[in-house]
């Protein structure tokens, strides 16, 4: 098993690396070609269940199969990264109604200690009210993000002012049921536009 | 007459753009990320008129407390958020507070609405105690000029 992970684990770094890099160029193009940063070969999309916010058993696999899904581990008190991407993705949802149909964006609180179900609805429905929200304990939640292949968050400082260290990168599986392409803190608003609506295409048939 | 009345006009412009006579840092692109949890973060860019300066924190009426973080991405793509005591602004240059690096965090800030404006007090080490006005934006704008 170990032998197996260490490349998976070297091909995520380097794509980080690549990832900053295409941040960091910004570049706009309006093409037929994902903006993201493209996983190749594409890997499958994890199985895992977690809890939604109405209590009910939510498995990741089934309950977004043949759509697209975004995936994303993040907390409330986070208020630098976390929003950036909900707003980016509720903005292309208000501009693409086709695509919002399509997808099903999940959202997992790594906090499970702050956020109860309520606060992630709250929150989750100021960027648009059909996101997903999950939670579960922290040994779900763990294995959720390993099955993701994102390195699970870990909690620094004490008392209540804790922060969580957590993946800043957006996993986008399309029908096909494959993560195609992954979306690190600083994607831009004219990417996910270009992107989404090509994701959420592959792997339908005509 | 007419010309003069112009010069001056100009002149008065072009000394106002500058209004750096005491020294004080120029405070440009203050924005706050609309609250959509318990806390919400401020961005601004700082640029020095010659001297240099730290920024080591703020005080607003629409939040408990403000404090100055500084999020950083590990090498494995993990995302860090740091409370930190204070930031350099240097004597020939500026101090950029955006998404991904540093921000003023509002801690239980008010429920604001896009569009809104909110005064905050910026507090440096030497210039001491600046108003300034921070516009709320859509959390998915506090990236600046090409979201």
């Amino acid at each position: 098993m170990t032998e197996d992970r260490a490349p998976q684990r070297h091909r995520r770094l380097v794509l980080i690396a690549l990832a900053v890099l295409i941040v960091s160029c910004g570049r706009d193009v309006s093409s037929g070609e994902l903006q993201g940063v493209v996983v190749d070969p594409p890997t499958e999309k994890p199985s895992f269940t977690l809890t939604d916010t109405d209590g009910e058993p939510y498995r990741f696999d089934t309950e977004t199969d043949g759509q697209l899904s975004l995936l994303y581990f993040g907390y409330l008190n986070c208020p630098d990264v976390c929003p950036v991407h909900l707003a980016q993705i509720a903005e292309v949802f208000d501009s693409m109604p086709d695509v919002a149909r399509e997808t099903e964006v999940v959202f997992v609180s790594v906090d499970p200690q702050r956020d109860s179900p309520e606060e992630i609805r709250e929150f989750l429905d100021r960027f648009d009210t059909r996101f997903v929200g999950l939670t579960g304990t922290p040994e779900e939640l763990k294995a959720a993000q390993e099955a993701a292949g994102v390195p699970p968050a870990t909690i620094t400082g004490e008392g209540e002012d804790y922060t969580v260290d957590h993946a800043g990168w957006v996993l986008a599986y399309s029908p096909d049921g494959l993560n195609h392409a992954i979306y690190p803190f600083g994607t831009r608003q004219t990417q996910w536009n270009n992107d989404l609506p090509i994701l959420a295409a592959l792997g339908i048939d005509g | 007459m007419r010309r003069l009345l112009l010069a001056g006009l100009i002149a008065s412009s072009l000394l106002v753009a500058c209004s750096g006579d005491d020294g004080a840092p120029e405070i440009s692109d203050v924005r706050i990320g609309q609250p959509t949890g318990p806390n919400a973060a401020l961005y601004l860019t700082a640029t020095s008129n010659g001297a240099p300066d730290r920024l080591l924190g703020a005080t607003t009426s629409v939040a408990a407390s403000v404090e100055l973080h500084e999020t950083t991405m590990g090498s494995d793509g993990t995302m860090s958020m740091a409370r930190i005591d204070r930031l350099d602004l240097p004597a020939d240059g500026s101090l950029v507070l955006e998404p991904g690096g540093y921000h003023l965090m509002l801690v239980d800030a008010d429920r604001l609405e896009v569009g809104e404006t909110v005064e905050v007090t910026l507090i440096w080490e030497t210039a001491g105690e600046m108003a300034v006005e921070a516009e709320v934006v859509d959390p998915g704008e506090t990236l600046g000029d090409d979201h």
